[in-house]
């Protein structure tokens, strides 16, 4: 990072736009961080280097290109510019300040159910403008929703927004999509359609209520497993084609646990939504459009306004600056993902998996977790359990690795 | 995607025949009439077919390619876009955008196979750089429809089957002309079906009465094939060359 003293001697790329620091390296090129002279605003330039490569403008970035150019809309990440500058193809999208990982994993955040029908409607309504343009994301996660300054969610990574990620992310992204993956992706079908982002979404929906990932599968077999321990095996008059999928195999039976049991804060209209999210049958899972006029958006309470939604302190505010060194200390405890306890028959396994690594790591923890405010939906555990989620797995790793490489560019920088 | 083509890129920057009928002032200035910067379209419509049949492409991906094209020269020169090297560039980028990639040096290769002329030739470098160009000209915008899959649409509903390769053949023709520019895609289609339909001794009326389409423009699509098919010529190497040899001038 130390070769990019860009910021000392500030370099108009285009004309237009005033460059500043780098904000990280992706699969095809760097990201830095500029302003935008025409307009003010500070923006994300994607820097996509053609100069070794026989085969011009990379595939993948010209698929966002052409994806993005048709999907404007104000939950959906904008490019807003796109120009060739000494060779190089440079793609410029508005900088987004956070992502819903972020909020979700910040204890000091605590979400009302206001909140929570706020970022999963805005997800929806990217989702469902993807949909109606026939667009599948694919790859709907946590860390590709993305938050503006104004609160706004948009999705990203179209397979261009992992510029917002950090190097060592390529093998989270195996694990991490792998929770949010639809059963009939699991169960290799061949052919799927936008069911496959409504599941993720409704993984989303879930993380959100419970502020950790929902179903946590260590592999493909165990996340099936994770999936009908929650919901019970499917039968085959709830899933008719399943049995006809390229992977399907046969799972031992279990009855699903009462969902309250699972989502205890949750309303009534929210678990409404979330299970008919969460239909096996993709042919008969609400689409995104119909889950955004379910009456979970129509009822009390009213969706929080983007601007007033509780998000994670900005880069580069004060308070930030204590986070590395927060972090760094952190460093020890961090444990393996819960992997160790996956093997799950039964129904509540999933989250005593969870119980098992907060025993383990109680010792370092506590005086950290009595300070943070509890969160609602952790305040339901607090009486007989611990909050869930107190270690760092390897998504958290790898998001803190991120912002300990953003949060180290700042000294230098300003 | 053919039901959301309204809400599409490609709807938002259709133009008028007027707008694009503009032979650009660089181009004018060397004395390219109106027709011949048709005829060198045409042609190069036709190169970029030629090509596409070596390195065995999907029919879309040659009417994107073509449609690339015609973009790009209703807002730039000839004098500055090279058709000779624009063409072969579209194809590529095309290819990449239609998801069945074509490698570059594959394009050089078969470019060299169809032309011994030296104006011709172009190195991989040559076609990357002008890849760039060309999505610079388009504004980036990548998204094409074609009328081939409302046609076959249409044609299931209209129960006449029978007439899709016939239909097929004109809805090929008209990247000749700019239409993909002007019209929506599945008007254009209509209008091969009626003249299919007219060809065939087949009546269409009640049929069309009921799409509830604005059968003006269908009836001015299918004049302007006519019309295209009424002038055509062969196109010589003669024609196209003294046109190029133009662009090459320097202004008069």
């Amino acid at each position: 990072m130390a070769q990019h003293n860009d910021h000392l001697q500030p370099k108009k790329v285009a004309d237009r736009y005033l460059k500043r620091e780098l904000l990280g390296e992706g699969t095809y090129g760097v990201v830095f961080k500029a302003i935008d002279t025409q307009t003010g605003h500070v923006v994300a330039i994607k820097k996509i280097r053609l100069g070794k490569q026989k085969e011009g403008v990379n595939f993948t970035a010209l698929r966002e290109i052409k994806l993005l150019k048709e999907l404007k809309d104000p939950n959906i990440i904008e490019l807003i510019d796109a120009f060739p500058h000494k060779g190089d193809l440079h793609l410029v999208f508005e900088y987004m300040e956070s992502d819903l990982e972020a909020v979700i994993r910040d204890r000091n955040i605590v979400l009302s159910p206001a909140d929570v029908k706020s970022y999963i409607q805005m997800t929806l309504k990217g989702l469902a403008i993807c949909h109606k343009k026939w667009v599948l994301h694919r790859d709907m996660k946590p860390n590709n929703l993305l938050i503006g300054a104004d609160g706004q969610l948009k999705l990203a990574d179209f397979g261009l927004a992992r510029i917002f990620g950090s190097p060592g992310r390529k093998f989270t992204h195996q694990v991490f999509a792998r929770w949010y993956r639809a059963p009939e992706l699991l169960f290799g079908t061949k052919q799927y359609g936008s069911g496959v982002d409504v599941w993720a979404a409704a993984c989303i929906f879930a993380e959100l209520l419970l502020r950790r990932p929902f179903l946590q599968g260590s592999s493909d077999i165990d996340q099936l497993g994770k999936i009908f321990a929650a919901f019970g095996t499917p039968k085959s008059s709830q899933w008719p084609d399943m049995v006809y999928l390229p992977d399907y195999v046969e799972y031992q039976f279990v009855s699903p646990p009462p969902l309250r049991s699972l989502f205890p804060m949750a309303s009534d209209d929210a678990l409404d939504l979330l299970m008919k999210m969460f239909t096996y049958d993709p042919k008969s899972r609400i689409s995104a459009q119909q889950a955004l006029e379910h009456r979970y958006f129509s009822s009390v309470p009213v969706p929080t306004k983007p601007s007033q939604l509780p998000r994670p302190p900005r880069k580069g505010d004060p308070v930030n600056f204590r986070h590395p060194d927060a972090n760094l200390q952190e460093g020890p405890t961090v444990m393996s993902p819960p992997r160790k306890s996956r093997r799950i028959m039964v129904q509540h396994d999933a989250f005593e998996g969870i119980n098992l690594n907060e025993r383990q790591t109680t010792g370092e923890n506590t005086g950290r977790n009595e300070a943070i405010p509890m969160s609602i939906d952790f305040s339901v555990f607090a009486g007989s359990r611990p909050p869930p989620r107190p270690t760092l797995n390897s998504a958290d790793r790898s998001h803190l690795k991120r912002k300990l490489d953003l949060e180290f560019q700042h000294p230098e920088q300003e | 995607m053919a039901a959301n083509f309204w809400a599409s890129t490609h709807y938002k920057q259709l133009q008028e025949q007027e707008e694009v009928d503009v032979v650009h002032s660089p181009d004018k200035e060397r004395g390219v009439t109106l027709d011949e910067f048709k005829l060198i379209k045409m042609h190069m419509a036709t190169y970029i077919w030629k090509l596409a049949q070596f390195v065995k492409v999907r029919q879309r991906v040659i009417a994107t390619a073509v449609t690339y094209m015609r973009r790009v020269y209703a807002r730039k020169s000839m004098t500055e876009y090279d058709p000779r090297l624009v063409a072969p560039a579209c194809l590529y980028l095309a290819s990449k955008a239609e998801e069945s990639t074509v490698q570059a040096r594959l394009l050089v290769f078969y470019i060299k196979k169809q032309y011994t002329d030296e104006k011709y030739r172009f190195e991989i470098k040559d076609i990357l750089e002008m890849e760039m160009k060309i999505l610079e000209a388009l504004d980036y915008y990548l998204v094409v429809y074609h009328p081939y899959r409302p046609l076959s649409q249409l044609l299931q509903d209209a129960g006449m089957t029978d007439v899709t390769q016939l239909s097929w053949g004109l809805v090929n023709d008209t990247y000749k002309m700019d239409l993909i520019l002007i019209y929506p895609p599945y008007m254009i289609a209509l209008a091969c079906i009626y003249i299919a339909s007219v060809l065939k001794d087949k009546d269409t009326t009640a049929w069309l009465e009921e799409l509830r389409v604005d059968m003006n423009v269908v009836k001015n699509i299918s004049m302007e094939i006519l019309e295209f098919y009424d002038n055509f010529r062969p196109i010589t190497d003669d024609r196209i060359n003294a046109v190029l040899n133009k662009l090459a001038l320097k202004p008069q």
